[in-house]
C-alpha cells in the first residue's frame, strides 16, 4: 500500500503522464498488425487479449479472498451460450456476447450464494469441483452442445480476415480493463480487500460479507463470460478441453506468474506465457518446457511474480551501491 | 485403485498441507516406467513394478526437499510448482513415447470362471494388491512409531517439533510413500487399461474429490469414502447416460461439501 501511495505522489505532480503512457502503449498495440501482419501472429495476439480479460477478471474475484478454481468453466458457460444461440437461434454477435456475459454472471452469482459460507482452501476446492460439474453438464446434452467432440458451426464474426477481430478484441479488452480497474479501486474494491484481510473485522464494521463476495463473483464471471463468448465467435469451434480443470489451472498460472498482488500482474503474465512459447515455436516439442521453466523460475526467484521484477532489480542495484535495503533477503530466496 | 492414489495424496496433504497437483502425473509416469522396464529392457514384470516404485519413492524424497518444503503454507507457490512438474513430466512422456497405444504386460493371465461370472485374474490381482497395500498403509499409520509421528505432525506441526520429532525426515518419508503408491497404482492400471500421457488428469480430479470428501487427517476415511464413491460411480450410469451421470455425480459431491466442508471424517486444516 505504501508503495502505491509513493507512486501516486510522484505522478500526481504531472497528471498527464500516466494517461499519456497508456495511450502510447495502446496506440503501439493498435499498430502491431501493420508490422506483424501474418495471420498466425494476429491469431496469437487475439488469444492473448481474450485471456487477458479472463485472467484479470480472475484476479477481481481473488482480491475478495476467494480463489475461484471454476473460472474457465464460467468462460465456457459464456462461450457455449453464445455459440448455441448463434448457431440455433442465429442471434447476432452484438447480442450474444453481452448476453453470454450476463448468463455467466447470473450462474456465477447463483452458485456464489451457497459458496459464501466456505472460505480459503475449502472455497478453492469446492469451486474446483463446481467447475468439473459445469463442464460435465455442458457436454452432457449431446444434441445441443456437441458433447465431447465439441460444438461446431458457430457464425464467425469476420469471415475474411482476423485483423478486424483483433481490433474488436482490443477494444473489448481495454474497456474491460478500465471497468475492472475502476471496480477494484472503487469503494467496493476496497471493501473486498478488507473482507479478504479479515472477514470478522469487516463484518464487525458493518460490511455485508456475503453480498460483497457474491458481487465480486458476479462481476468476475461477467467478464469471463464475455471473453468466452468472444472466443466462441472467433474460433467457431468449441471443445470442452478449453474449459476443464487444466484450463483453469493455466489461468491461475497466468495470474500467479504475473503477480497476484498487482493489477498489471495478470496482464504481464498472460502476455508472456502465451507469446514467449510462440516465439520459440520452431523448437516444437520443447515449447512446453519453456512455459514450465518460466513457471519454476518465477516460483523460486520472484515470489511477487514478474511484476515484482523491477523492484527486485532496484533493490539489488541499491545493494551494489552500498545502501542497506531491509528485507532484501526475503526477495532473493 | 483410486484408493491407493488417494492414500498417497492424502499422506502428503495431511503432513504438509500441500495439495500435490503433480500426483496424477506421477501416477501416469509410474506406469510408463514400469512399461519401459518390462518391455524395452525385458525384465520380469513384478521386478519392473518394484523398480519403478523404488524410483518414484526416491523421486518423492527429492520433491519433498526441493519443491514442497520451501512452500509449506504457501498455496499459490505450491500450485505453480506442481503444475510446472506436471507439464514437464507429461511432455517428457509425450515426446519420448508419443501418443501410441501401449499397455504394461499382464501380471497374470487367464480368466477366473465360476458359473455365469467370469473375471480376469488381472482384475482380481489389482483388487488384491490395492486392498493389501491399503491395509498395510492403515496399519503403518495406526500402529507403528513413524505412523504415530505422522499423525502428530498432522495434528499440530509446532507441537510435533517440540516433542523432538524430526519433522523433515517424517515428511520426506510420507512423500516417498505417497509417490511410491502412485507409481504402483499407475503400473497396475497400466496393465489393466492402456497407458496415455494424460491419464493422470482424470485420476487427479477423482482423487482430489476423494481426499477432500474423506477429510484432512483421515486415512481410514478414504477407504470408506472410496467405496461409497465407487458404488455411486457404478450405480449412477444405470439410471442416467454417460456425461449426465458424471455431472450429477460431481454435483452431489459439491453439495455434500457445501454442507460439510471439512469432509466426513476430517478436522479443520
Amino acid at each position: 500500500m505504501s508503495d502505491n501511495q509513493r507512486f501516486k505522489s510522484t505522478i500526481g505532480k504531472r497528471k498527464w503522464a500516466k494517461p499519456a503512457v497508456y495511450s502510447v502503449v495502446i496506440v503501439l498495440i493498435c499498430l502491431i498488425p501493420l508490422f506483424i501482419g501474418t495471420p498466425y501472429w494476429v491469431h496469437i495476439f487475439i488469444l492473448t487479449l481474450i485471456y487477458i480479460i479472463v485472467a484479470v477478471s480472475f484476479r477481481t474475484i481473488a482480491i475478495s479472498g476467494q480463489l475461484p478454481l471454476a473460472h474457465a468453466a464460467f468462460m465456457g458457460i459464456g462461450a457455449y451460450f453464445a455459440g448455441m444461440t448463434s448457431k440455433f437461434l442465429s442471434w447476432p454477435p452484438w447480442l450474444t456476447i453481452p448476453l453470454g456475459g450476463m448468463v455467466a454472471a447470473g450462474i456465477g452469482a447463483l452458485t456464489a450464494y451457497p459458496f459464501a459460507r466456505l472460505r480459503a482452501l475449502y472455497y478453492a476446492l469446492c469451486s474446483l469441483f463446481l467447475g468439473m460439474a459445469i463442464v460435465y453438464a455442458i457436454i452432457a446434452p449431446r444434441d445441443w452442445t456437441g458433447g465431447r467432440p465439441g460444438l461446431t458451426g458457430i457464425t464467425p464474426l469476420f469471415p475474411a480476415s482476423n485483423i478486424p477481430f483483433y481490433y474488436l478484441c482490443l477494444g473489448l479488452t481495454v474497456l474491460s480493463l478500465i471497468a475492472l480497474h475502476r471496480f477494484e479501486f472503487s469503494r467496493i474494491g476496497t471493501t473486498l480487500k478488507a473482507i479478504a484481510q479479515s472477514y470478522m473485522v469487516a463484518g464487525s464494521v458493518g460490511i455485508n460479507e456475503v453480498f460483497y463476495r457474491i458481487l465480486a463473483v458476479g462481476v468476475g464471471c461477467f467478464f469471463a463470460g464475455i471473453a468466452g463468448a468472444t472466443y466462441a465467435h472467433y474460433n467457431t469451434v468449441l471443445s470442452y478441453t478449453s474449459f476443464n480443470l487444466m484450463a483453469t489451472l493455466w489461468i491461475v498460472i497466468y495470474v500467479l506468474v504475473g503477480g497476484i498482488g498487482n493489477f498489471a500482474g495478470p496482464i504481464v503474465g498472460t502476455a508472456l506465457l502465451i507469446i514467449i512459447p510462440e516465439i520459440f515455436r520452431e523448437l516444437k516439442t520443447f515449447v512446453p518446457y519453456i512455459s514450465a521453466g518460466i513457471l519454476l523460475i518465477v516460483v523460486y526467484l520472484l515470489p511477487q511474480g514478474l511484476v515484482g521484477l523491477p523492484k527486485l532489480i532496484w533493490s539489488v542495484y541499491l545493494e551494489r551501491r552500498g545502501r542497506r535495503v531491509t528485507g532484501r533477503m526475503e526477495h532473493l530466496i | 485403485m483410486f484408493i491407493l492414489v488417494a492414500l498417497g495424496l492424502a499422506f502428503i496433504f495431511n503432513m504438509m498441507g500441500i495439495l500435490n497437483l503433480a500426483h496424477g502425473a506421477i501416477y501416469m509416469i509410474g506406469g510408463y516406467v514400469t512399461y519401459e522396464f518390462a518391455v524395452v529392457l525385458d525384465i520380469n514384470t513384478w521386478a519392473a513394478l518394484l523398480m519403478s516404485t523404488a524410483i518414484f519413492a526416491s523421486f518423492g524424497v527429492f520433491l519433498e526437499k526441493y519443491c514442497f518444503r520451501p512452500f509449506v503454507g504457501n498455496f499459490d507457490a505450491s500450485v505453480m510448482v506442481c503444475v510446472g512438474i506436471t507439464v514437464i513430466l507429461q511432455n517428457i512422456v509425450n515426446n519420448m513415447l508419443g501418443t501410441q497405444v501401449m499397455a504394461v504386460p499382464h501380471f497374470v493371465g487367464g480368466v477366473f470362471r465360476a458359473g455365469l461370472v467370469s473375471v480376469s485374474y488381472e482384475r482380481i490381482l489389482t483388487f488384491a494388491v490395492g486392498g493389501i497395500l491399503t491395509g498395510i498403509a492403515i496399519w503403518f499409520v495406526n500402529k507403528t512409531r513413524l505412523g504415530q509421528q505422522m499423525k502428530a505432525i498432522t495434528q499440530n506441526r509446532e507441537a510435533a517439533y517440540l516433542q523432538g520429532i524430526d519433522v523433515n525426515r517424517v515428511q520426506s518419508l510420507a512423500c516417498a510413500i505417497g509417490c511410491g503408491l502412485a507409481a504402483v497404482a499407475g503400473s497396475l492400471m497400466g496393465a489393466y487399461t492402456n497407458l496415455n500421457p494424460f491419464m493422470g488428469d482424470d485420476m487427479l480430479a477423482t482423487v482430489l474429490m476423494l481426499v477432500i470428501l474423506a477429510g484432512a487427517g483421515s486415512i481410514g476415511g478414504i477407504v470408506i469414502v472410496g467405496l461409497i464413491l465407487g458404488a455411486m460411480n457404478a450405480v449412477l450410469p444405470v439410471v442416467l447416460t454417460g456425461d449426465y451421470a458424471q455431472a450429477i455425480y460431481v454435483a452431489i459431491v459439491v453439495v455434500i461439501l457445501l454442507f460439510r466442508p471439512r469432509g466426513f471424517f476430517g478436522h479443520e486444516v
